[in-house]
């Protein structure tokens, strides 16, 4: 046969998932943005007004809760890469200590089996005002202590953050123990020969070493401190007033809540452009990798 | 689209299939450090633990002992009140049915849902990976920019076109969102999965046989054992604690039991009925919890004593 | 009838040409053996038989077919790799029986080709086994059984002995000879092994750089190497090869070395005249020299070099001479090694009709 099936049955049976990307995600993303330069409300309409294709992204720049959503997905960012040191700090300590490594690897991936809805609803009780920890503290002496985070505006952030450190420090965990097995015994054997000092071995050699398992963390983090949703419709809706607002969360308000279809699309091309650039070195560095090994492979 | 966020999946399940041997421990003598080691660690554990306990043990408290405030206390009397309440008549929204109807809803989308992500990222990943297909770089690359885009971009035309294909608010509508979200970084995982099988028994197998599903079926299928179980655990995983594909594409008759659950906290007419609340969340935790501490052994052990591939 | 040829075949990857316009027929029942070191396109070759690769341009041919285009599972043809290539969830049996999914032939004509196979092969104990509980050598079988059940005329085989230790190596390459001896199929064998080549083939391609550097038997290759690659790649030890200038002064035709030494050529069958001062590289085979300096009527050349060293093998011995800056390496009786110590001047006389002359500037045989 002129016609080789071997060379068309692979790709025949790759229609269906090339259908899907041109039009569930490259469509879909060309439409969402051809959409954001429209006034589509509740349905979408298509003419776009040329002499002001910008309206949605200027009244975006101008909205006080979007602008809030940015901070807090910067605040948010910081506070939860607190997850990454701790843990690191967890990684390292099982690590040196191999007694009952099983155990508590268990214990600290556990909350990654549980939805961010579980977490959000668990650590809300936490929070409350009048039943929570706050009140506990309060009744054991501890009056002082503030614990209703989402209670105020200023703190609520905070008790988002603490959900978040608490749901994903077991995963940067594991990551890092993997990477820190990944290195190689003799260092530790020569480090103790050479009498280098525990601080100074992990943060002048170990941490170095395992650059890339950190960097790598961190691009996972910020990852997932955009896609940052379920948990704050568990623990706070967006409140107290807007204080918790981010801008996964103020995308789907604008959508669903005010119905605004053209000005939700201006900030999910917002929410893309900010993926993009923490995501962009990322491409750049595996692309240049690739580029690397297949150079000397041949 | 999950919890997990796409690329920890990748790197989970990457490192998941790779398990070390295990290095036989030393005993070491019990030192200072080893000491001070252990306590730390146990209070960490201990953080990690208290939301838990405290879940538990309000839900079996009776709401007069929970407005007394002592959160961390023992219930005084054990009761299954609540948990009777958020199972058969928590409201969501305006039903009052409770959580065994999210519940049946999340079982019914999990089967569907499993097969046509699986099924279509695991062919797909065999193509790419074993077979001549001259775009199969740029795909795969592109492939994997589309597992890091955010949900909110493409998620009015997804809502339009399954109004469109009339799936929008069905079991298989929701089936089908989370197959086309899953694709990407599933499709990445078994490809580099089967990047790994040598060469040579491709080879072998178009020489004796070139067909493209008979090899699948016959050589490479039996062969996935190890990668299936995984990505079976973080994808049932990943569709049960699901929420915002959930709420956007479940009618009023699908919703999984993350929206139930989510509904029953947010909503609150008249007095919150905190240990309802919390029993609600154990049950909706308990499924994947069940399956992480039998089986997730595995998969833990995998992420540990697996090395970081890029 | 050649039972499959190359014509004018060229490969390229991307910018780096593997073979260049190759033309190879080989004969109904040959025993064909593509020897060459690494990178020298030999498996490239095979596997554009196969059909694992396609061809830049030019043909292949198996008996009257054009197979350029086909399929390889369509070609008429089966394989053995060099990993074996088991698979590994299916028992032996399996694997036997995959071989032959793409033929459409009845369960009990399957069942009788596979019996036959395993009796042939003797891995009839191990057909419920799966690869994993086999040893080397018997993945090896089953792998060939593979092969065999699809009875087929042309049998392809890459490498398939390297992954096997010496003595289990030279078991198989009897048992592969002994298997074309009564199948009498066409056989394609690759290999970077000099010995397997000379002791299983009936025709030899020696391959470098994507090009053919001779065609012949395993004697004409060992005998009349063409030019200076295989005279060098051919023969442990190798060939010693040495420049030296023609001189056809006094009616005698001689080489001259730089050192002085004289080699006589008058009984070398020259495909040419020489002419004088032609730079030559003069190729003496280990083997046909002789320790002590005898006469020289039965001598090419008489070389007093002393001893670098010598080292014995088992059965066999060579002996290292100093001779212009270089080694000459000689097989000696291993009494004779015996006896020599480091630094002695020893007389070693080359025989009369066995020189191989190459042209220094083109290498090939003059």
């Amino acid at each position: 046969m002129a016609f080789r099936w071997s060379r068309w049955s692979p790709q025949l049976a790759l229609v269906p998932a090339v259908a899907v990307t041109a039009v569930a995600f490259v469509g879909a993303i060309i439409w969402t943005v051809y959409l954001s330069l429209t006034r589509s409300r509740r349905l979408p309409e298509y003419e776009i007004d040329w002499s002001q294709w910008t309206r949605q992204y200027e009244r975006l720049f101008k909205d006080d809760s979007w602008t809030l959503s940015l901070q807090n997905l910067i605040v948010l960012g910081l506070g939860s890469a607190l997850a990454i040191v701790f843990g690191f700090i967890l990684a390292a300590m099982i690590d040196r200590e191999k007694r009952g490594e099983s155990l508590f690897r268990t214990v600290f991936l556990y909350p990654l089996a549980v939805s961010l809805i579980v977490t959000g609803t668990a650590w809300r009780w936490l929070f409350n005002p009048q039943y929570g920890v706050e009140h506990a503290l309060h009744s054991i002496g501890l009056t002082w202590v503030n614990a209703s985070w989402l209670a105020t505006p200023e703190t609520a952030m905070y008790g988002v953050i603490m959900a978040s450190v608490w749901q994903s420090s077991g995963f940067y965990m594991a990551l890092m123990l993997a990477g820190l097995k990944s290195i190689n015994s003799e260092i530790w054997s020569a480090a103790r020969l050479d009498g280098v000092s525990l601080w100074r071995l992990y943060t002048e050699i170990i941490i170095p070493m395992m650059k890339f398992t950190f960097v790598t963390c961190a691009i996972l983090l910020s990852l997932g401190v955009i896609k940052a949703y379920d948990v704050i419709v568990a623990m706070t809706n967006g409140g107290p007033g807007q204080s918790t607002y981010v801008p996964a969360y103020f995308t789907i308000q604008a959508l669903s809540g005010k119905g605004n279809l053209g000005y939700a699309s201006a900030a999910a091309v917002m929410m893309l452009v900010i993926t993009a650039v923490i995501f962009l070195p990322l491409v750049l560095v595996t692309a240049w990798q690739q580029n690397r090994s297949a150079r000397t492979a041949t | 689209m999950s919890d997990l966020t796409i690329a920890q999946r990748i790197l989970g399940a990457e490192v998941a299939v790779q398990s070390a041997p295990y290095f036989p421990r030393k005993k070491k003598a019990i030192t200072g450090r080893s000491i001070a080691i252990i306590v730390f660690l146990s209070i960490c554990a201990l953080f990690f633990c208290i939301p838990l306990y405290v879940v538990v043990v309000t839900s079996f408290k009776t709401m007069d002992q929970i407005r007394e405030g002592a959160i961390f206390s023992f219930p005084t009397t054990w009761t299954l009140e609540a948990w009777d309440h958020a199972w058969n008549t928590a409201c969501s929204g305006i039903k009052c049915n409770g959580l065994k109807v999210g519940f049946w809803n999340s079982v019914q989308i999990l089967f569907p849902s499993l097969i046509v992500s699986i099924a279509l990222s695991m062919i797909t990943g065999y193509a790419l990976a074993l077979w001549n297909v001259r775009w199969a770089g740029a795909f795969l690359f592109i492939l994997f920019i589309c597992a890091f885009v955010p949900f909110q971009i493409i998620m009015f035309p997804l809502i339009s076109m399954t109004a469109t294909l009339k799936v929008y608010g069905s079991l298989w509508g929701v089936a089908l969102i989370h197959a086309i979200l899953a694709m990407p970084v599933l499709t990445l995982i078994f490809r580099n999965y089967y990047k790994d099988i040598p060469q040579e028994i491709m080879s072998a197998a178009i020489m004796d046989s070139g067909s493209f599903w008979k090899i699948f079926v016959e050589i490479i299928l039996p062969m996935s054992g190890n990668i299936l179980i995984v990505i079976l655990i973080l994808q049932i995983t990943s569709i049960w604690n699901d929420y915002l594909i959930g709420v956007t594409f479940g009618g009023s008759g699908t919703q999984p039991m993350t929206v139930n659950l989510a509904n029953l906290i947010t909503i609150s007419t008249g007095t919150t009925r905190y240990n309802d609340n919390m029993a609600a969340a154990l049950q909706t935790a308990i499924p994947p919890l069940v399956i992480y501490f039998f089986v997730g052994k595995l998969f833990v052990q995998g992420i540990t004593a697996g090395a970081i591939k890029g | 009838m050649p039972r499959v040829s190359f014509e004018h075949i060229t490969k390229t990857y991307g910018q780096v040409q593997v073979l260049r316009d190759l033309n190879l027929a080989i004969d109904d029942g040959d025993f064909l053996v593509l020897l060459g070191p690494s990178g020298c396109g030999k498996t490239t070759l095979l596997n554009l038989l196969a059909g694992l690769l396609d061809v830049t341009d030019g043909r292949i041919m198996i008996g009257e077919r054009d197979v350029t285009d086909v399929d390889p599972k369509d070609r008429g043809l089966a394989m053995v790799f060099q990993s074996y290539a088991l698979y590994p969830t299916k028992t032996v049996y399996g694997n036997l029986k995959f071989g032959l999914s793409a033929s459409k032939l009845p369960k009990d004509e399957i069942e009788r080709r596979i019996a036959w196979a395993a009796k042939l092969l003797q891995i009839e104990p191990l057909l419920d086994r799966k690869p994993a509980h086999l040893s080397g050598g018997q993945r090896q079988r089953v792998a060939i059984g593979r092969a065999l059940v699809k009875n087929v005329g042309v049998f392809l085989f890459d490498e398939p002995l390297s992954n096997l230790d010496a003595k289990l190596r030279t078991e198989m390459r009897l048992e592969i000879k002994k298997l074309h001896d009564s199948l009498k199929t066409t056989i394609v064998y690759v290999t970077h092994d000099q010995i397997e080549a000379m002791t299983m083939a009936t025709k030899i391609a020696v391959m470098n750089a994507g090009v053919i550097q001779q065609f012949g038997t395993p004697d004409e290759i060992y005998e009349q190497p063409a030019n200076l690659f295989v005279a060098g790649f051919i023969g442990s030890p190798a060939m010693n090869l040495r420049q030296a200038r023609l001189s056809t002064a006094n009616g005698k035709t001689e080489a001259v070395f730089a050192s002085g030494t004289r080699f006589d050529l008058s009984d070398y069958a020259f495909a040419v005249p020489p002419t004088d001062g032609t730079g030559v590289i003069v190729g003496l085979r280990p083997e046909h020299f002789e320790v002590g300096a005898g006469t020289t009527a039965d001598s090419a050349a008489i070389f007093d070099v002393p001893v670098q060293y010598a080292e014995r093998t088992g059965p066999d011995a060579s002996a290292y001479f100093v001779f212009e800056n270089d080694l000459l390496a000689l097989r000696v009786d291993p009494d004779i090694a015996a006896g020599l110590k480091p630094g002695q001047q020893v007389s070693v006389r080359y025989l009369r009709g066995k020189a191989h002359l190459f042209n220094a500037q083109t290498g090939q045989r003059m």
